[in-house]
């Protein structure tokens, strides 16, 4: 993230110098603008989510739902906390579903345990499952080309649902190639596969 | 298209009236998840702050435009309409800043358009990677992210790459 913050950043404002110096700074506000409103808008989002999370989980109904998601999930992740699991499970459906603003809290917490627990694998992989968006439904396409005035403004949804279910494919089957030569190393967390193995020999 | 509309609501209710039955405090549970976004907010806005400013620089000072023109044959030879060029540049960076070119590209070519499906596509089957990855790592101070971001970036290039193939034949 450094190398790249660094190398946009420079080579931006080089080409700002040379061709207009007097746009540099409005460009940095304008940027601060956007995360100032992004972020009250942002807020919204986690205000309403974070209080219907807390009530799923009070409930006991997210326990539920994770319990049927847990052993695919624990393959998945190669992790066996269930908290961060559990998270995890919420973050991808909330993802599938598009509920706006729902999936980043989720992942940020998710994301954060899984880190906490020195297991790198399971934090990249709900990454790179974020970061190729399985979405059911692309909502702003279909809203967007409605607006602009599309005779058949779903017709995208079969190449755009193949595509997305194609890089995310693509994700995990990189990630696991990448991250096979040293899979679980001292500080991941050992591969349920392998625990079960170990238990059963006991 | 319809029936989507009925998922949210939906959700509420059954998560609502099944709290009801389970006698849990549905005001005082609601209130104290609320209090967790603002804390929330907070540890991702200097990262947000960044990458907001940082997309800014690379539309405004021209460096995506010629990033793009630099590109644009490879892309053609891929498959990929020069026009969309842009977009695939500018996605992993910027959520906003990519919906306005969609929107763009749909007022120029028209919205059903070649162009303008295969646009659609690019837009639907990939994220904005590199602001992602800034909010979900933002708490844990992890510094190498170099693998995690290579292999979204990969996918979601062939994820294009299809895209526009699909857009061609279906």
């Amino acid at each position: 993230m450094n190398a790249v913050f660094a190398a946009v950043f420079v080579l931006s404002a080089a080409l700002f110098l040379l061709t207009d110096p007097e746009g540099f700074l409005p460009a940095l506000l304008a940027g601060g603008e956007k995360a100032a409103t992004l972020s009250l808008s942002l807020l919204a989002a986690y205000c309403v989510w974070l209080g219907f999370f807390k009530v799923l989980e009070k409930s006991g109904l997210s326990e539920k739902l994770s319990r049927l998601v847990y052993p695919a999930a624990r393959r998945l992740f190669r992790s066996d906390d269930r908290e961060a699991l559990m998270l995890a499970s919420q973050n991808l459906s909330a993802n599938f579903l598009g509920l706006p603003g729902a999936p980043t809290p989720l992942g940020i917490r998710a994301t954060a345990a899984f880190e906490k627990s020195g297991n790198r694998y399971a934090s990249d992989m709900l990454f790179v499952l974020n970061a190729t968006s399985l979405q059911l439904l692309p909502t702003t396409v279909i809203a967007l080309r409605l607006a602009a005035g599309s005779s058949s403004a779903a017709d995208i949804l079969l190449p755009t649902l193949l595509a997305t279910l194609f890089s995310t494919a693509c994700g995990v089957f990189l990630l696991m190639l990448f991250s096979k030569k040293r899979p679980h190393s001292a500080k991941t967390a050992p591969h349920p596969r392998k625990m079960r193995a170990r238990r059963l020999k006991r | 298209m319809k029936y989507f509309a009925l998922i949210i609501p939906l959700i509420f209710l059954v998560l609502f009236v099944f709290a009801l039955v389970k006698k849990i405090k549905l005001y005082d549970t609601f209130t104290e998840g609320v209090k967790e976004a603002i804390p929330l907010v907070l540890s991702v806005f200097p990262y947000l702050a960044a990458m907001l400013m940082l997309s800014e620089l690379f539309e405004r000072s021209g460096l995506s435009a010629a990033l793009t023109s630099f590109l644009a044959p490879a892309f053609r030879f891929l498959g990929i309409p020069p026009e969309i060029a842009k977009l695939v540049l500018l996605k992993p960076f910027s959520g906003s800043g990519s919906t306005a070119l969609l929107s763009e590209i749909f007022a120029t070519y028209g919205a059903d358009s070649y162009i303008a499906r295969c646009a659609a596509v690019c837009y639907g089957s990939s994220e904005t990677v590199f602001y992602i990855s800034a909010v979900y790592f933002a708490g844990t101070g992890r510094k190498n992210l170099v693998k995690p971001i290579a292999v979204a970036l990969i996918s979601n290039f062939l994820s294009v790459l299809l895209g526009c193939f699909l857009c061609r034949i279906l």
